[in-house]
């Protein structure tokens, strides 16, 4: 078992490691992030509760793995957060995609149909992450997967009860339920994979290898389409670019210029 | 206009805070149907409590009693016989033969050697 | 009446006198209990406008939730604004159950804000332009909401004073919250405090009109006398909005906020607020919803409405196929 204070004698280690807590904290923040900009535009005003819940608990994750990075000598939690430039940043690039045209306050046409099936397959793919991590070899990690893995039993009931009911009504939903997947899967595979340091990371027995991850993720995703006779297929493509490289769409820069917006006027302030 | 109403069915929730205490009604919401119902209730109404177990209930499937119907729960306070109340003087008797009395409170201690 | 055969038997006077007692011995109404009809509209007037005003009083705090500046305050504020719309949630559920009869819900809800039919309360239609706003709406308007809510704890009507139960219950956390954002501001830097300051100066006409003009004939109507009547609350627009001065201009002072009412003062022998009276004509065109971001709020109400109307058609119980 590997602890923070060890960490300095493994450099390899500490690097792939450092690696990896920005990809968890980076796009649960990200993905929370559009989340939040949903409030108070969800189908009715009870899911609009229930969604904001798993926002502040993603949120929540993110603010943990960044105080986790802050621990291990990356800086001020808040700073990773509200700061760091698109190029820094490790969020898979599904993850930061706007929820639909428009913005938050401007004439937002957000889709329903792609938050629910983008929340579904994150959620599942962050379990399938999770259930490997609580057995990682850097035990503040492994705790804090145990943690958060609490938490996602309702988010993926949530999300899998909205993605099977609207998957399976024919016409229109069903139309809006598969273009939104299709659209998924085109960048669905940048979600798992797991960037330049997965060889270190595997081999320093921090977590499993993405091949692994994809195998699972594509066993309960087939395990799901097959039980509910789902219209659809499981293709895991990364067109977009690869976000664990920090390659990133114009997206995520608009987006980190309104989340730091207050941060910025001055960063050394308290707030 | 009749389909998009019909989304918003009503059900009643009821949750449990701890696996001792028995069910309690929270509040009602509305939902297309039982599923969605479920996984809304929680975030709704115990946001910041403890949660063991819930029911949801559509609100069709309750029967109420009416305004009339209500007054068929009245009754007189005359059925002493069916309380402790109406032995009470027992508790005297006892103390004649030098013996304490069994009430309420000590035979409920009974269960579980004291623990609670 | 304990020796009333059937209730439905009844005249309308006798239901009527018999409702009278029952409020009057402090019995709780509850959705199903016959009630007059004046009671009725007067609930459903001021319970859908309440709830409502959650649901389009989220809007405004929202423009913040995404901004705020650290991850703590960006957790904060969502889960403030989740609550407004939680306490949308509860509020519209009484007032569905109150409209049945009239063979109303939600969808007829939605329809009247956008028609302009149902209002929303003033403050909702005000811009929030920085962050300072964000924290003054925490702390000033959910304070003056709190002097009316608690107002009503003990309301005639049963679903409305559990809903306001849990409401206020949750309110004591969104004031701390607003708290805790001004005084971070005003221990703050001088740009800081600026932000709060101007925030003040911004809300003050507004938090003023929050309680309503003291008579109905300011602006032509109120339903202060009924709700008072009917046991559904106790004190006057007046008391309420005198109550919120004794209440917060202290504290305001003691953070070194100045009024923005300069002329304003304690009047020791009438134990009163005097003030500035705000322009009750700019009151009446704001719920018209004819103020600032009237129109801007509505539309976003009314975006997402319609962007999400197939997924209200498709799990409609009337297309059954699931």
């Amino acid at each position: 078992m590997m602890t923070i204070e060890e960490l300095h004698t493994n450099p390899a280690y500490q690097d792939a490691l450092v690696d990896l807590l920005y990809q968890l904290a980076d796009d649960d923040f990200i993905v929370a992030y559009r989340g939040s900009e949903w409030l108070g535009l969800a189908p009715h005003i009870e899911e609009d509760v229930a969604f904001s819940s798993i926002s502040q608990d993603t949120m929540g994750h993110a603010t943990m793995l960044y105080e986790l990075l802050e621990s291990i000598g990356e800086g001020d939690a808040n700073a990773l957060a509200h700061a760091r430039k698109a190029d820094e940043r490790k969020n898979a690039i599904l993850l930061e995609m706007v929820n639909g045209s428009g913005t938050y306050l401007q004439e937002p046409k957000y889709d329903w149909a792609f938050a629910v099936v983008r929340h579904y397959c994150y959620t599942l793919a962050k379990t399938i992450k999770m259930k490997s991590l609580q057995q990682s070899s850097f035990e503040p990690l492994a705790q804090l997967a145990v943690k958060i893995n609490m938490e996602l039993h309702y988010h993926l009931l949530h999300w899998k009860t909205w993605f099977t009911q609207l998957m399976k009504i024919p016409g229109e939903s069903q139309e809006r339920m598969v273009a939104a997947w299709d659209r998924v899967m085109k960048d669905m595979k940048g979600v798992l994979a797991l960037g330049s340091y997965e060889e270190d990371l595997v081999k320093y027995n921090v977590m499993t290898n993405e091949t692994q991850l994809m195998h699972s993720w594509m066993q309960e995703m087939q395990s799901l389409i097959s039980n509910y006779h789902l219209p659809i297929e499981v293709r895991l493509k990364m067109n977009s670019g690869n976000g664990r490289l920090g390659e990133h769409s114009k997206d995520l820069e608009d987006a980190l210029n309104t989340l730091s917006s207050v941060y910025r006027i001055d960063p050394t302030a308290a707030w | 206009m009749e389909a998009k109403k019909a989304f918003y069915q009503e059900y009643e929730v009821f949750s449990k805070r701890t696996y001792k205490s028995p069910f309690q009604h929270q509040f009602s919401l509305l939902a297309p149907n039982e599923e969605i119902a479920m996984v809304m209730a929680q975030e709704n109404f115990m946001r910041r409590e403890p949660v063991v177990d819930i029911w949801v209930v559509k609100r069709s499937e309750v029967r109420k009693l009416d305004e009339t119907e209500r007054f068929a729960l009245q009754r007189l306070d005359n059925k002493q016989y069916r309380s402790t109340k109406g032995y009470g003087y027992l508790k005297k008797k006892w103390r004649e033969y030098e013996q304490n009395m069994l009430d309420e409170k000590e035979i409920l201690s009974w269960g579980g050697d004291g623990k609670q | 009446m304990a020796n009333m055969v059937s209730f439905d038997r009844l005249s309308e006077e006798e239901k009527h006198a018999r409702f009278m007692e029952r409020i009057a011995a402090g019995e709780k109404i509850e959705a199903d209990d016959w009630m007059p009809e004046e009671y009725r509209v007067a609930l459903i007037k001021l319970i859908s406008m309440h709830g409502i005003s959650e649901i389009m009083g989220a809007l405004p705090e929202k423009e913040w939730v995404p901004k705020a500046p650290t991850l703590r305050r960006k957790l904060g504020i969502m889960a403030k604004v989740q609550d407004e719309m939680g306490h949308g949630q509860l509020l519209l559920r009484v007032a569905e159950d109150l409209m049945k009869p009239y063979g109303k819900n939600r969808e007829d809800i939605m329809q009247d804000l956008f028609s302009g039919d149902l209002k929303f309360h003033n403050v909702f239609h005000m811009p929030a332009p920085t962050w300072g706003d964000a924290g003054l709406i925490g702390w000033l308007v959910d304070g003056a909401a709190i002097i009316t809510q608690t107002n009503m704890l003990h309301a005639s009507y049963g679903p409305y004073a559990r809903a306001l139960q849990r409401i206020c219950a949750e309110e004591v956390f969104h004031a701390q919250h607003g708290e805790a954002i001004i005084m971070a501001l005003t221990e703050g830097t001088q740009e800081q405090r600026a932000m709060v300051q101007d925030a003040f100066n911004r809300w003050w006409e507004s938090l003023l009109m929050f309680f309503g003009p003291a008579q109905a004939s300011t602006t032509g109507s109120s339903k202060q006398d009924v709700t008072i009547k009917y046991n559904i609350r106790t004190k006057t627009n007046e008391e309420l909005r005198q109550d919120f001065f004794s209440k917060y201009i202290p504290r305001a002072l003691s953070i070194g906020l100045q009024l923005p009412d300069s002329t304003m003062h304690f009047d020791e022998e009438s134990k009163m607020w005097v003030y500035q009276q705000p322009d009750w004509n700019k009151f009446k065109q704001i719920i018209k919803n004819n103020g600032p971001k009237s129109k801007e709020r509505l539309r976003l109400r009314q975006l997402s409405y319609h962007n999400n109307e197939w997924v209200r058609e498709a799990l409609s119980p009337m297309n059954k196929v699931v």
